[in-house]
Order: C-alpha cells, then structure tokens, then sequence
C-alpha cells in the first residue's frame, strides 16, 4: 500500500499543524470494520509504528505494527515454550488488566504477545496459547513473525534474546507501554513487580 | 617514511597474490558449485563454528552453512549511493527511532560524505537499522555473529587463526589501541584465510544479531544472569576465557542499542548461496 509522494507531504503537513503531542488517533476500525491505513510520516520521529515489520496473528491475519497504533499497549516478547519467566510476566500482564477500571479495559488499553520463537509459534500454536491460558478474545493480541522482524522489534524495544540449542530463548523480561502513537513510554523490568506505578500511567493515558 | 611506504608496496603485491590465488581456489570450488560470487564478496563454504557463548546444552560446534560474505566493509562511497537511492536514509530526513543524532555526523551534508569521509574509508556513524536496510537495499542481508565470528577466527595463513600466535598478537594489540581519530581505507590490511580484509584492526561492525549477546558486566565471570532481569531458559556460559578479544566484541555488541551511530562501527553485508 502506498501513498502518492503528495499525499504523504499532505500527511506530514497535518502532523506538523497537529503537533505531535496532542493527535487523534491514526488508525481506527470503522463499524463496517474496515481499517484505514496511514502513512508512516503520520507517526513521531520515534513511534515504534513506523516499522514495516509484517506480523501474524493467533487469527492468521497480516498486520503491520501500525495496526496496534490508536490505543494505549502493554506490549511483551514471549514464547510459548517458555517454562520460566513468560507465564509469570503474562501474569503480570493480566495483574495490569485487573487493575483497570472497566471503562479503560475496554477498547482503550489493548495487550499485545509477541513471539520470539519464529520456528514453533505459528499462528495455531498462539491460538492454542491463548485457550489453554483463557486469554480474553477482546483487547488482547497474539502475534507471531519472521527471524528477521522479531529481531528488529527486540531491537526497537531493547530487547537481548538468545535461543540456545534446546529449544529456549533466554531473554530480557520487559513490559513496554506504548502510547496511541507508538511511542514507548514506559519500561517495566522484571518479574511480579509492582504494578502500581504502570498503572497510573495507563490510566492517565487512557484519559488524555 | 619510505619505510613504510616500501613495506606497504611489497604488502599489496603479496596481497595480489593472495587475492589470484584466492580467486583461483574459489574458481575451482566454483565449477563444482556451479555459482559465482557476486562482485566484491567471496564464498564461504560449508563449516563448523565454535561458539563463544553457549548453554551447557548447547553442542560445542555449530556446522555453518556456506554463505557470500563481502571482501571490505562498506565505504562512505557505497552508502552514498544509498543515501541517494533512499531519501529517507539521508542525515536531514532519518527518523530519530532508526539512528541516534551521531548519525552520520562526520559527513559534510546529506549527498556530500566531504573530506572527513573519503569514498574509499568505511563508512561509520550508522545504526544497524541503517545498515540492515542498506544490505537489504542490495539484495544482501546483514551477518549473523556466528557467520563473523567464524571468518573472524581466521589468519591470513590459516582457518583456525586461534592458532596463529602472531596472529592472535596483532589482533589483541588493535582491541588495545585507542581508535585513531581518521579511519583508513577499506582494503589496506591483509586478506584472511578466506580473502576477507578488515575483520580486524580498521572498525568494529555491525551483526544482523547483534542484540542476541547476552552479557552483563564482566563476562568473563559471568555463568549466569539476574533471574529478574534475564530469563535464563538458555543460560549461556563461555567456551574460551583466553579469547579476549572476542570478549571484547560480544561485551561491546551487548552495549549497543539498534538507533546508535558510532565513530569506528561501521558493517559489511553477506548473502545466502
């Protein structure tokens, strides 16, 4: 999908009159559920969203990372074998969404799993993840993607990660929060941390 | 001075040398092949590497595929073209998320790399998303770690430079010596057992996995990590505490974030057979 060079100066223009501070929401889904795509120069100078990274969901649909963009996220690189640290920072995860007043839950907050392991998690593997963990079907995605693209987001989030020879990737064990434009926000490292301050900052997001 | 200069001369002779007899062994191994290498890279075959860092369930030796690997680094002149073909990679137009404010510093202007970059120096200040979409840009892609470290190993004489004392003194002196303030051509040093110049004692380079090196503090010590921090599902241990050279390049890769541009880091590309 591309934009005629004048249309993404008109798109850049309207940043630049917006201001980066204050946007309305880049990409929305209408009733009819169609999505509008933006041009990359829609989004700041450092929002994630301006990846051309190319994902798949638990549902076998092709994103770009600009699909998330319009919502706050609480984003996490994991894999579906991990025995160690994923379940609990997906706990973590869900500890998040329990905090939140119902009215910010829906449609507002969205939470977003991304694989590290390009080799197993297939599509059906994170479909499979997300019944035997009863992950809600609403707000939550799943997604998986090529060698290539899971390094360049691990690189973008400031990720380390390493698959050794059995099967398990060591990795750093992070939440991100990104903003509606895709900006990161907020770095939670660690395991069953104090949620408190996270989620005071997704509820003051969430209100702006 | 003429010293050097008559060193240098009989240098570039051994080095044609070298490079014909290199060319003339790829040659043959080319007919079995039946491929050629695209200019300016060389072949290198099927291998075994032996990582540095590894899980204690890792193997010892990993084979490696055969892949194309540049002979030098890519030069301000390569990445000008670049530049050129790819607005939005120029110093004025890059999105800060892909490289830092050093991006390109040392460049006069966004088409003019100027006297402190001459066409023939490898080209520095650039981030890996920079340099991945360079590679990409020419039907290459960036090398893995392995792929580098594994060519990396190797003296001009010999496959397993480990062995090579006077190698393995040479490449320890340049990890000690502070970077010199101008860079020199792509090119000058000696061809390695492979054909490839400048792995060493020019610039540290990019790898496509360059944030897959888990180390934290001194490595060396370093047989586990903050539970909390690092999920240890592969905990990684080191196969050479000797090789400090290489410690040097993994702690420095482990530095690193994907939008910074440093003065002496620059890349090369490789290429699947």
């Amino acid at each position: 999908m591309r934009l005629a060079p004048n249309a993404a100066l008109f798109n850049i223009a309207i940043a630049i009159l917006a201001g980066c501070a204050n946007q309305p929401s880049r990409m929305a889904a209408d009733t009819s559920g169609r999505v509008t795509i933006v041009a990359p120069a829609a989004f700041p100078e450092k929002s994630l969203y301006q990846s051309e990274s190319t994902w798949t969901t638990d549902q076998g649909k092709e994103i770009k990372l600009s699909a998330l963009a319009g919502r706050t996220q609480v984003v996490v690189m994991f894999f579906v074998h991990c025995q160690f640290a994923c379940p609990i920072v997906v706990n973590d995860m869900e500890r998040i969404e329990a905090a939140l007043p119902a009215e910010i839950q829906h449609g507002v907050v969205g939470f977003t799993l991304v694989s590290f392991d390009a080799k197993r998690d297939t599509p059906q593997a994170l479909a499979e993840y997300r019944r035997t963990r009863r992950l809600p079907a609403k707000n939550w995605t799943l997604m998986c993607g090529r060698p290539d693209d899971v390094l360049e987001l691990a690189a973008l989030l400031g990720l380390k990660f390493k698959e050794s020879a059995n099967g398990q990737f060591a990795h750093s064990t992070v939440i991100t929060i990104l903003n509606a434009q895709g900006e990161i926000v907020l770095q939670q490292t660690g395991l069953n941390q104090d949620i408190r301050e996270t989620v005071r900052l997704i509820r003051q997001l969430a209100s702006n | 001075m003429w010293t050097h200069f008559h060193r240098s001369a009989q240098l570039k002779i051994w080095e044609l040398i070298l490079i014909s007899a290199v060319i003339g062994l790829t040659g043959v191994e080319n007919e079995g092949f039946g491929q050629t290498p695209p200019a300016g890279m060389v072949l290198i075959p099927d291998g075994v590497y032996r990582p540095l860092f590894r899980a204690e369930s890792d193997p010892k030796e990993v084979p490696a595929k055969a892949f194309y690997l540049d002979i030098l680094p890519v030069t301000n002149g390569g990445f000008l073209e670049f530049v050129r073909a790819n607005p939005r990679w120029r110093r004025s137009r890059v999105k800060r998320l892909f490289a830092d404010e050093s991006y390109l510093k040392n460049w006069a202007d966004d088409l003019d790399p100027g006297t402190n970059a001459p066409a023939n120096v490898p080209v520095t200040q650039v981030s890996w998303f920079a340099a991945k979409a360079y590679a990409q840009w020419n039907g290459k892609r960036l090398v893995s770690v392995a792929e580098w470290e594994y060519v990396a190993s190797a003296s001009p004489a010999r496959q397993d430079g480990e062995n090579d004392i006077e190698f393995t003194r040479q490449v320890r002196e340049w990890y000690t010596t502070p970077a010199p303030a101008r860079l020199s051509a792509a090119g000058l040093g000696r061809s390695n057992f492979w054909g490839v110049k400048d792995l060493h004692g020019l610039i540290w380079e990019w790898v496509a996995d360059f944030n897959t090196a888990m180390v934290t503090g001194d490595a060396r010590g370093d047989n586990g990590f903050d539970r909390q921090l690092f999920c240890g599902g592969g905990s990684q241990g080191a196969k050479d505490v000797q090789n400090y050279p290489a410690f040097m390049r993994y702690g420095f890769r482990s530095s690193l974030k994907a939008d910074y541009c440093v003065h002496n880091l620059g890349f090369r590309c490789a290429k699947d057979l």
